[in-house]
């Protein structure tokens, strides 16, 4: 009997996925997760990155932005603000976030908090980017 | 004798009103089907992440965030969720019954809302209660970023002490035909709530960047997450009563028009039975 992970990835608007998998590679805050069976207890932030999981061989990947990933008793349960496959992201949208934040953050003017809420969706923005290109 | 016309005429007029209260029952259902599946889908995650809070909270010490600061001051805050359009039966009337009941029954406490929807708004500016905001038109394209502005601003004013408690009142959906008006506590983040499922073991966890930062921002994540949560439960509930009030409202005109027929039909037939009476007569007279 294979050793497999519970993975569960939700966002608010959806439960993404609910499998069994090989792997999980994650973006954490602190750097990249890679998880297997038995892995240690974790709970750590996630930044907007691509999160791909493993299934008999097959890698399936998906682009995230903020949340949580928990890994308890072969369970691993991710809690991500947006996420999407990739074959389902929108570049263009991405394209114009890209542009709105970049111009955003270029003024001298912005706000600490401003500037934090406006880099993160830069970040998100990236990463759909870069993530989709190598589709 | 009850004009023949005249009862026609109401008979039309109620087929009338029963084609739009058949067409509104319709277009609560679909629109009922959406919100339905928008709240189940958000289920998970609201469960999830509060399964994580838990995990955490069971562990740390929480006494330290603002957001669980636990005070004694007897300024609270309800956020009350109504819809912005009428017709649905008791769905309104209910939460707002409530509500006054509450601020009633706590009276020494010094009140203050934030109403969402017309409707509560309509009955609450007359009222004296201080209302710190009106939230209306949510019914229309609500969403997540929508919730987290509501979630910060509320955290805001709970964290620069304005307010030493919030509350959300909201109609949580049950089912189609049932839905119940419930008051949660939301700020501060309850104790005795996130010590509620204390069963999990307590493992040793590697915490990535550290505990605090991640209590922080779970926390203000689970605000955001629970005031979608209710406004969600709110929408689903407001077309499943909307559905239900206008289904009853669709029975009740078929009714009107059966009643109705009826007595059409005993005019009409008094009526032709009288000119007959009438026509026997006058042959008789000629015949005479």
């Amino acid at each position: 009997m294979s050793q497999k992970l519970t993975l569960n990835i939700v966002t608010p608007a959806k439960q993404l996925v609910s499998e069994q998998v090989d792997q999980v590679n994650a973006p954490g805050s602190e750097g990249d997760l890679g998880i297997l069976y038995d892995h240690a207890p974790i709970l750590t932030n996630l930044r907007s990155g691509q999160l791909s999981y493993e299934v008999d061989g097959e890698t399936i990947a998906l682009v995230v932005s903020g949340g949580y990933l928990e890994v308890t008793d072969n369970r691993v349960t991710v809690l991500a603000e947006t996420g999407e496959f990739l074959h389902e992201i929108d570049r263009e949208r991405a394209e114009r976030a890209h542009a709105a934040a970049e111009k955003q953050l270029s003024q001298p003017d912005i706000s600490e908090e401003d500037f934090i809420e406006t880099q993160k969706k830069l970040f998100r923005a990236i990463a759909r980017l870069e993530n989709s290109e190598n589709n | 004798m009850p004009n023949l016309k005249e009862i026609k005429r109401r008979i039309q007029s109620v087929k009338n009103t029963q084609q739009i209260t058949k067409a509104m029952k319709l277009v609560a259902a679909s629109k009922l089907r959406k919100a339905q599946q928008a709240i189940l889908e958000a289920r998970p995650y609201a469960i999830k992440m509060m399964d994580v809070l838990n995990h955490l909270a069971a562990r740390c010490n929480s006494d330290l965030h603002p957001l669980l600061d636990v005070r004694d001051g007897k300024r609270h805050l309800l956020l009350v969720i109504t819809s912005d359009k009428g017709l649905c039966g008791g769905f309104n009337g209910t939460i707002i019954r409530k509500t006054a009941q509450f601020l009633k029954d706590n009276e020494s406490h010094d009140h203050s809302l934030i109403v969402a929807g017309k409707k509560g708004n309509d009955v609450f500016s007359n009222r004296p209660v201080t209302i710190l905001e009106d939230i209306i038109g949510w019914t229309k394209d609500f969403d997540y970023l929508k919730a987290q502005a509501i979630g910060e601003n509320l955290a805001t004013l709970f964290t620069e002490k304005k307010v030493d408690k919030v509350s959300m009142v909201y109609n949580e959906f049950k089912s189609v035909m049932q839905q119940e008006v419930v008051i949660e506590q939301l700020l501060p983040v309850a104790p005795e709530k996130l010590a509620h499922k204390e069963g999990t073991f307590a493992v040793d966890y590697v915490y990535e960047p550290d505990e605090e930062a991640i209590l922080d921002d779970l926390l203000k994540r689970y605000m955001t997450v629970e005031v979608y949560r209710a406004f969600l439960e709110s929408s689903a509930s407001e077309h499943g009563a909307r559905m239900t009030a206008m289904d009853a409202a669709t029975r009740n005109a078929g009714d009107m028009i059966g009643g109705l027929t009826l007595t059409y039909n005993k005019a009409r037939q008094a009526y032709i039975t009288k000119e007959l009476i009438e026509i026997v007569n006058g042959a008789e007279a000629l015949k005479g």
